[in-house]
């Protein structure tokens, strides 16, 4: 199976450049002069200059390699006599005069970005924050693009074999490292094999990658692993790719402590980790050859406090904000509202917030239990509350719609009657009359609800739900390691947790490596033992076709609707401010916005 | 001599024991550092976690693990971070050097200003001026430091505009850290100022009640050759203790004042260390924080002698 990749901004670069062809009508004096004179000027451009714009609806912006293809295209006609469209000699000298302005004006402008996702070292591997920040300097193979399509970013296509366990990818031609080395298959090979080695946390790679092999012909890496393996691509858009000259040096990557210049192949490069001045600090990479970022440098400024970050951001210091999946802080949005400078973009996020029951204990264990649950609680109430209205109440199918193959599934409802009703049919009644039901066991029913301190107002909410059903509760608050020890120890009945949107990709994905019994993780769950449940994570993860991953999608989240492993409270947008002085901000599911597209289609208006 | 070794052993005692409390307490936290470092959302299987937990030597019985820990502070090792990918060493001695500089020069500067406005106001404290100063010295050490630092960021650096928002700095250069370090020293110094000038106002009180100030009077010197010649160096003793005290604080940084102006002191060293149950920076910072308030003790005692000669003299 071929995964082409859609590139419609190189093919409306190709549009335009055909807009601004005509007939060839003989060579001239002017002709060579002004060849000779575009020449000069491009040969002479500062190497961090830029290297060209070729955004749809910019006809004269194009990037260095497209317009030194039309320069040569022009030579080639003017004077050995090829057959073809000679470009307008206005069409060259705008579009050099273009290129030239945008790289002048781009040199000294800075991008910053205010984040609370503290770097805390100067380990380029070892460091997580750091980690996602460098997907700019060192762009994963893969990326997911707005609609939440895997598709190539480093990586021209793809193409996976029957049986699921060779994945080979097909690498672009103009990428070259920001010392002037070309970026090969290798490259590739290196940095996949050297997370395998070196990082725990990848180390399924090691324990999985049978072989693997490179084609210059072709200009490609193959991966060969010893079982089928259905989500390469997804896990190759986390890996930041590295120059295997620089790094094959290094042993012990985790421990390597640098605070740049870090090679990199990326539009920008990573020239300096700055702890102490509290920022990164990425450099136009002087040989990309793809389209021009229009800004000279990009600053990523960490604050340890959101509140000190959202002043720095009405105070101008920063341009927009990033929190890897996580929101501008929503009692903050109206504050920088009136400041009149910035926009907002709000996307759903794939990640939750979810109330998982203990299905090994009574009465969560009972479906008609965890119905009368889903009834109880208020929706509106906690959205409300909770995303101070930047979020909706959430389907029985628990995936929220931002994420791909999204099916519509009934809508969670508050009725505390329907709640009572069905609880009173299931069995659950108060005999003694003391207000709270008994359980079948005759006891009555007293839910622990477990609490990490970030879900305390939630934890309160749900008491009083599950009290006005005639549930008694009790709120358990602790820390996030007693919280990871008790979860995982099933010592509890209810507890509130939230989903990621890597949590909600990971495994068979749609959220199922949360309730997977056979998985561990701080994060997960495993609470699911239903071999039905277990049959369909199976089952997704054992295909690559689009078609069937579809199918076995919507028939998770129709499990999630009528089993109830876990009840989503809410879903929450991501809100992103950014700068009104610059356009052509967009957010994937993944990594919101801080992906490598908003740093070549952003630009000032 | 008895005495002197009375103290020596005294100390070590002390030593051993916060040694021994620095390796149990971090263990007694709830929390495996394994699944810490790993992350939420990733999966690795209970071999490679294993395998970590060899590397971090966590797997061994914790007698040995204590023999192993003194071993290696017998050596100067203090062990490597966890999370920071770096010799426990390195990062404090990196981190101490701006805390001395920042929590350092406030502690300095509050101790200085708050002994002499507290002398001075617990001399006269009947003036509208000192009444004043004491309301305003009052309300400060009420004010918790990190609404304080948020309220000093709101007015000086995001309404006026007059200082940055985070960091030592943005060019590592005098001018650039002086002007990053204002707020946050600023803010320190008021606080500390604010507690010595409550003690020694209230020491001052006591002490220029007693004889030997009546009697200098008496004599018929000045109000400020009393004070300062003579009163004040007894009512510092409070302020000595405190001094000791604070040098614990010093080296533990001003956590939240460090969150607020997110600058990478020992505060935030010491809390995320908790958070991702990094033991040996744990372990190697409560050492240095030890080390500190025994070496502030130690030299207290020995200012005590200087300021006050009842202490030397033998009972």
């Amino acid at each position: 199976m071929k995964h082409e990749i859609k590139q419609p901004i190189r093919q409306g670069l190709k549009r335009e450049l055909r807009q601004g062809l005509k007939k060839v009508e003989g060579g001239s004096k002017h002709g060579l002069a002004l060849t000779v004179l575009i020449l000069m000027l491009v040969s002479n451009m500062l190497p961090a200059g830029a290297e060209g714009a070729g955004a749809a609806g910019e006809s004269l912006q194009m990037s260095k390699s497209e317009l030194s293809d039309t320069i040569i295209l022009y030579m080639k006609i003017l004077y050995l006599g090829e057959e073809g469209e000679l470009p307008e000699a206005e069409f060259l000298t705008g579009a050099a005069a273009a290129y030239l302005e945008q790289a002048a004006e781009s040199d000294g402008s800075v991008l910053k970005i205010a984040t609370p996702n503290v770097i805390k070292s100067a380990s380029f591997i070892g460091d997580s924050n750091l980690g996602v920040f460098a997907h700019l300097s060192n762009p994963p193979l893969m990326k997911m693009d707005a609609d939440g399509h895997l598709v190539g970013q480093l990586a021209e296509s793809y193409e996976v074999s029957e049986n699921n366990t060779q994945w080979t990818f097909y690498l672009k031609d103009d990428l070259y490292w920001s010392d002037g080395k070309k970026v090969t298959p290798k490259d590739i090979e290196f940095s996949i094999r050297y997370y395998g080695e070196k990082t725990p946390w990848a180390r399924w790679i090691n324990d999985t990658l049978e072989s693997s092999a490179v084609s210059d012909a072709d200009n490609s890496v193959t991966f060969k692993f010893n079982k089928p393996y259905t989500r390469i691509n997804l896990e190759f858009a986390t890996y930041d790719i590295l120059p295997a000259h620089v790094w094959e040096s290094i042993e012990n990557p985790m421990e390597y402590l640098n605070e740049g210049p870090y090679v990199g192949c990326g539009p920008y490069y990573l020239k300096q980790i700055d702890l102490n001045a509290g920022k990164l600090v990425f450099e136009k990479n002087p040989y990309w050859k793809g389209k021009a970022p229009a800004f000279g440098s990009v600053e990523v400024h960490f604050y340890s406090n959101v509140d000190v970050a959202t002043l720095a951001l009405e105070n101008g210091d920063a341009d927009t904000y990033y929190k890897y999946a996580g929101s501008y802080p929503y009692p903050n949005i109206e504050q920088l509202e009136k400041t009149g400078d910035f926009d907002f973009l709000e996307k759903t996020n794939i990640g939750l917030v979810f109330l998982a029951p203990n299905l090994k204990k009574a009465p969560l264990s009972d479906l008609e239990f965890r119905e009368a649950l889903s009834y109880a609680v208020n929706y509106e109430e906690i959205v409300r509350l909770e995303t101070l209205g930047y979020g909706d109440v959430p389907n029985h199918g628990f995936v929220p719609p931002s994420m791909e193959a999204f099916k519509e599934t009934e809508k969670l409802e508050y009725s505390p009657e329907k709640a009572r009703k069905i609880l009173e049919n299931a069995g659950y009644s108060d005999s003694n009359g003391n207000g709270i039901l008994e359980g079948k066991d005759g006891k009555d029913i007293e839910l622990e609800i477990l609490i990490r301190p970030d879900y305390a107002r939630t934890g309160e909410l749900l008491k009083e739900y599950l009290e006005q059903v005639g549930i008694a509760a009790n709120l358990r608050t602790v820390d996030a390691d007693t919280w990871i020890t008790m979860k995982d120890s099933y010592a509890y009945d209810l507890t509130v947790t939230r989903s990621t949107p890597w949590g909600m990709l990971m495994h068979a994905s749609w959220g199922s490596g949360y309730f997977d019994s056979r998985r561990t993780g701080q994060g997960v769950m495993h609470n699911v033992e239903d071999p039905k449940f277990l049959q369909l994570c199976d089952e997704a993860l054992a295909t690559t076709d689009p078609a069937e991953l579809e199918a076995c999608a919507h028939e998770l989240q129709d499990y999630y609707a009528e089993e109830l492993p876990a009840i989503p409270l809410y879903w929450n947008n991501v809100v992103t401010p950014f700068n009104r002085e610059f356009e052509g901000w967009y957010a994937d599911p993944l990594y919101g916005i801080y992906n490598l597209d908003n740093f070549l289609n952003v630009h000032g208006i | 001599m008895r005495e002197g070794l009375k103290k020596v052993v005294r100390y070590a005692a002390s030593f051993f024991l916060i040694v021994t409390l620095n390796f149990a307490l971090p263990r007694l936290m709830p929390g495996d550092p394994v699944k810490n470092l790993i992350g939420e959302d990733v999966y690795v299987s209970e071999g490679v976690m294993e395998e970590l937990r060899a590397g971090m030597g966590l797997d061994r019985p914790l007698y040995e693990q204590f023999t192993a820990y003194i071993g290696d502070l017998l050596r100067l090792d203090l062990g490597y971070s966890y999370h920071l990918h770096s010799p426990v060493a390195d990062i404090l001695r990196d981190r101490i050097g701006w805390t001395l500089l920042f929590v350092g020069v406030s502690v300095l500067l509050g101790t200085a200003l708050g002994t002499l406005l507290g002398a001075y106001a617990g001399w006269k404290p009947e003036t509208k001026a000192n009444r004043l100063a004491c309301c305003g010295f009052i309300t400060l050490s009420c004010t918790p430091p990190y609404f304080l630092a948020l309220l000093c960021l709101e007015i000086f650096a995001f309404k006026l505009g007059l200082f940055p928002f985070k960091g030592f700095y943005d060019v590592p250069t005098p001018g650039s850290i002086a002007h990053h370090m204002f707020l946050p020293v600023t803010v320190m110094a008021l606080f500390s100022a604010s507690r010595n000038f409550l003690i020694m106002r209230g020491s001052v009180i006591q002490e220029k009640g007693q004889l030997y100030a009546l009697y200098a009077r008496a004599k018929g010197l000045y109000d400020t050759s009393i004070l300062f010649r003579h009163v004040i160096k007894n009512a510092s003793l409070p302020i000595i203790t405190l001094l000791a005290l604070d040098f614990g604080f010093l080296f533990s940084g001003a956590l939240f004042t460090e969150i607020v102006f997110s600058l990478n002191g020992m505060g935030t060293l010491i809390y995320d260390a908790i958070i991702g149950k990094d033991y040996p920076v744990l372990q190697g910072s409560f050492l240095v924080i030890a080390l500190a308030v025994l070496l502030a003790n130690m030299l207290a005692d020995l200012l005590y002698e200087v300021a006050d000669p009842r202490v030397r003299r033998p009972a």
